[in-house]
């Protein structure tokens, strides 16, 4: 089977990109609802917006399954609609709906990954009975928690039919554009929409969500809709009307003008309760009678209809002012686009000071031309951040998912912990984002499984409170990003790791000689995990040395910080940028070496006498009372130099994370943004990272420029 | 006059069939082409589809931490290409740069290298009745390199297999 309508392929992307955004909207709200046990009127209409665009969309691209998924879903919702108290401390409905989205989740990636042909839909017929069942049990509860709502019910939906006669009720006829297809799903859309604004007394034909014949006699006489605003006013749901997708035009047949020449609203089955009857399929006959009546509606319909009209008009003015005033301002952009925008971005930078720095200019004295390059440099770097800004993201989408892994393993594992988001704000490049997803994903999972302790009686007697605490935490740190995993649970067991590292013959010297710190950091080394059974979430020891390789991957580092019974860190250090970097050019004999700026704290000469040698004959310099140690350049990377001694080079004092360390070298070039380029992958068989050098730069003059991971350096 | 033409027509004509004739014969189609280039005497080739290109020496930045085969990297057009010293390779002493020294651009996959060599000589074809099995000589290091050795008019040529020269688990010295 065809997974899509011909026509419909190029829909099928945004169809995705709209759901999955929807479905995590709706994962946020239920995550939030149920942390505060109830549903608020804004919530459920919101739920209902999503279920609703989901279902329209879908019947749309043809996915019957997933429609009537959203729509039994919707099913459940509305009994909660009628009385939101109902769902408190129903937590099968939680269950239910993030089995749905996990479903549909589960669906949309089979959908995005499968052929055009070898698509099945899912069959969620267990799901549907499920919802069923549950939306039964809901009815009941309503029946049982109230009688007296339901009775009130009753009347009021038995009024129903006599909606024409209901006082400030508007009747509208509305058209659909020619060949939209599904003019029965798009009148219910609308008819959804209506309902946010306005109470619909009736409307024909009346089963358009379910019967797709009726489709057929919209096209011909118009979808007829009964309404009355919520504030009494119908202007605003004309304008809704009005602005609705896909309505060509629309008329207002019917305004009711005095209350006064109403019969009263509710008590009298007047006459015209037999016309529009809904249960009838008579939709041809129906809206012509509603014609006929209009005119022969009470007292003074011409004038009243005429108000209407001019109130139409005006609503028309309205809305073309208010989409002249405010267009959208948002737009998605296909990712490999701004890829591509970022690399000439790039290119631009290498060029531009291919051109500037050119050897041809050396020596002349080029007054405008370097007024024009120092303009032409602002610009690039305006251009550089606008389009590295372009790329950031805020880390919230990634932080938000994981309420749900602790919402979920909360209940899985029987603990009581709660996610608490800090800096959620923080932008980062989007590449980082999408990396970032699996290993906070592993990490909050850890910390779930293995962080908070089991027994809450052994939290209490430490004298922490009951509920574990799983904190997320982003901020912006020099060039970098540091986002934090911790929890407050029982921290690392030393002598847990120890046993395992033994058992596993992960010890590559005699245990004693090990540190705390380096201890710790064993459960990141690969075939490594201290839980003692495999369970659903964690323990399969293959968790922490691929989340160590995914943010290795896109340049970060991670490390482990843990005491004791208080709980651990997991701390990721990620570069904002991953591709432009300010950097410092040195010469090295004949090489030039590019360290970032980010991690220069100053560059100094030095006398000979400020020198100290210490046993092992290393040498280190005294700056301001502080002694540092020198890390030769030329020895440590072998590079043949005529300048070995220390007063006749500079030394450069450099500063990463808390470890200060002097390069020395021969001399410093300048300052430049710089282009990362990774090295070519013939050499990845080479450990070049751990030499500390992270990559390499296409210079001014196309020669390369090798570029220094001071981290790596040092350690 | 007109015989001279004629006979000029006729040695045309003959030169035309023996080339066709030796067309037909399937021992004489073309096969490959070979870029051929020397390593001190030695002829050695590489497969055209193999080649990307011939460049000048560029100035060649070292890199920390590799064996010395591999001399750096080079900037090629704005894309960075290590560089390995075939000499060194085989395990011959290098010899300084001189203006006949090129670097062949060689790539398998999605790997590019280049490959420094003393001389680029000529592009060959190939036909099947030039080509003799490579001796099964296991232990000679210099012989897993070699795809296939050409018997041609003017000497033996050796054609490397540039995947195995490349790959360097597949080609690791015998320890």
């Amino acid at each position: 089977m065809a997974k899509v309508e011909p026509g419909m392929e190029s829909m099928l992307e945004m169809y995705i990109f709209e759901t999955n955004t929807l479905l995590e909207q709706l994962d946020e709200i239920l995550l939030r609802t149920e942390d505060a046990n109830v549903f608020s009127q804004e919530d459920i209409n919101e739920i209902f917006r999503i279920m609703h665009t989901i279902k329209g969309s879908s019947a749309m691209m043809g996915f019957e399954n997933l429609q009537h998924l959203a729509h039994k879903g919707e099913d459940m919702f509305f009994v909660i609609r009628e009385k939101p108290e109902i769902a408190k401390d129903a937590h099968f409905v939680y269950e239910l709906i993030f089995e749905v989205s996990d479903l549909y989740k589960a669906e949309i990636e089979y959908i995005q990954n499968s052929g055009d042909d070898d698509y099945t839909p899912t069959d969620f017929s267990d799901t549907f009975k499920k919802l069923e069942e549950a939306t039964e049990k809901l009815k009941a509860m309503e029946n049982g928690t109230a009688p007296a709502a339901e009775g009130a019910v009753q009347p009021a939906a038995s009024a129903a039919p006599a909606g024409n006669n209901v006082e400030g009720s508007m009747t509208v006829r509305v058209f659909f554009e020619d060949g939209c297809k599904m003019e029965n799903l798009r009148a219910f859309l609308l008819l959804t929409k209506i309902k946010e604004e306005a109470e619909v007394i009736s409307c024909t034909p009346p089963d358009v969500e379910s019967n797709a014949d009726t489709a057929k006699d919209i096209v011909e006489n118009g979808f007829l809709v009964t309404f009355k605003g919520f504030d009494g006013n119908n202007d605003s749901v004309l304008k809704t009307i009005e602005g609705a997708v896909n309505v060509e035009s629309y008329e207002v047949i019917d305004t009711p003008a005095a209350p006064a020449a109403e019969p009263a609203p509710v008590s009298a089955p007047s006459p015209v309760q037999a016309a529009p009857a809904p249960a009838t399929p008579a939709a041809p006959a129906t809206p012509a009678k509603a014609e006929e009546k209009a005119p022969a509606a009470p007292a003074a319909p011409a004038p009243a209809k005429s108000a209407a009209k001019s109130a139409v008009t005006k609503a028309q003015e309205d809305i073309k002012k208010a989409s002249g005033g405010q267009k959208q301002s948002l737009i998605s952009v296909n990712l490999s686009k701004l890829d591509t925008l970022h690399d000439i971005v790039g290119e631009i930078i290498t060029t531009e000071s291919m051109v500037i720095a050119n050897p041809d200019l050396e020596g002349l004295e080029l007054e405008s031309f370097s007024k024009a390059a120092r303009q032409l440099r602002k610009l690039t770097d305006e251009l550089q951040d606008t389009v590295m800004s372009i790329r950031m993201v805020p880390l919230a989408g990634v932080f938000q998912k994981m309420g749900r892994i602790v919402r979920d393993m909360k209940i899985k594992l029987n603990k009581e912990a709660e996610l608490v988001l800090e800096g959620e704000t923080t932008e980062v490049d989007k590449s980082i984002v999408d990396n970032l997803n699996d290993p906070l994903m592993h990490l909050v999972r850890n910390c779930m499984d293995h962080g908070i302790e089991d027994d809450v009686n052994v939290r209490i007697a430490e004298g922490k409170p009951e509920k574990g605490t799983v904190k997320l935490s982003a901020k912006h740190s020099a060039g970098e990003v540091i986002i934090t995993v911790s929890d407050d649970g029982a921290g690392i067991n030393c002598e847990k790791v120890m046993e395992k590292a033994r058992k596993n013959g992960l010890l590559t010297k005699p245990e004693s000689e090990y540190t705390t710190k380096e201890i710790q950091n064993m459960i990141l080394l690969p075939g490594f995990s201290t839980n003692d059974t495999v369970t659903e979430y964690s323990g399969r020891g293959v968790g922490m040395d691929v989340v160590r390789s995914n943010i290795e991957q896109c340049g970060g580092t991670l490390t482990v910080e843990s005491e004791e019974g208080k709980g651990s860190s997991f701390i990721i250090r990620i570069p904002l940028t991953l591709a432009i970097v300010e950097g410092m050019k040195l010469k090295v004999g004949s090489t030039i070496f590019t360290v970032p700026i980010s991690s220069i704290k100053e560059s100094l000469m030095v006398a000979n006498n400020q020198l100290l040698h210490d046993t092992k004959q290393g040498e280190m310099i005294m700056i301001r009372g502080v002694c540092y140690p020198i890390l030769r350049l030329h020895e440590k990377f072998n590079m043949p130099t005529e300048v070995t001694n220390l007063e006749d080079g500079i030394l450069l004092l450099v500063d990463v994370g808390g470890k200060n360390v002097c390069l020395f070298a021969d001399k410093l070039i300048g300052e430049q943004p710089v282009v990362v380029k990774p090295f070519p992958k013939y050499l990845s068989q080479y450990n070049i990272k751990a030499e500390g050098l992270s990559g390499c730069t296409v210079m001014g003059d196309g020669t390369i420029s090798l570029i220094i991971d001071v981290n790596n350096l040092i350690s | 006059m007109s015989e001279n033409y004629n006979d000029k027509l006729q040695e045309l004509l003959n030169t035309q069939k023996a080339m066709e004739d030796a067309m037909k014969d399937p021992q004489n189609t073309v096969i490959t082409k070979v870029l051929t280039f020397y390593i001190d005497d030695q002829v050695y080739g590489i497969e055209i589809p193999d080649v990307i290109e011939i460049i000048e020496v560029p100035p060649i930045t070292a890199v920390p931490g590799v064996p010395s085969y591999i001399k750096g990297i080079i900037n090629v057009r704005s894309k960075i290409v290590p560089v390995v010293n075939i000499r060194s390779r085989f395990g011959k002493e290098e010899i300084p740069f001189n203006d006949r020294t090129c670097i062949i651009i060689v790539s398998t996959g999605d790997v590019s290298v280049g490959l420094i060599v003393d001389s680029v000589a000529d592009v060959i074809p190939v036909t099947e009745q030039h080509i003799s099995k490579t001796p099964e000589l296991t232990g000679v290091n210099s012989n897993k390199f070699i795809k296939s050795i050409l018997e041609m008019n003017d000497g033996i040529k050796l054609v490397l297999d540039v995947s195995k020269l490349i790959d360097e688990h597949a080609s690791e010295e015998n320890k």
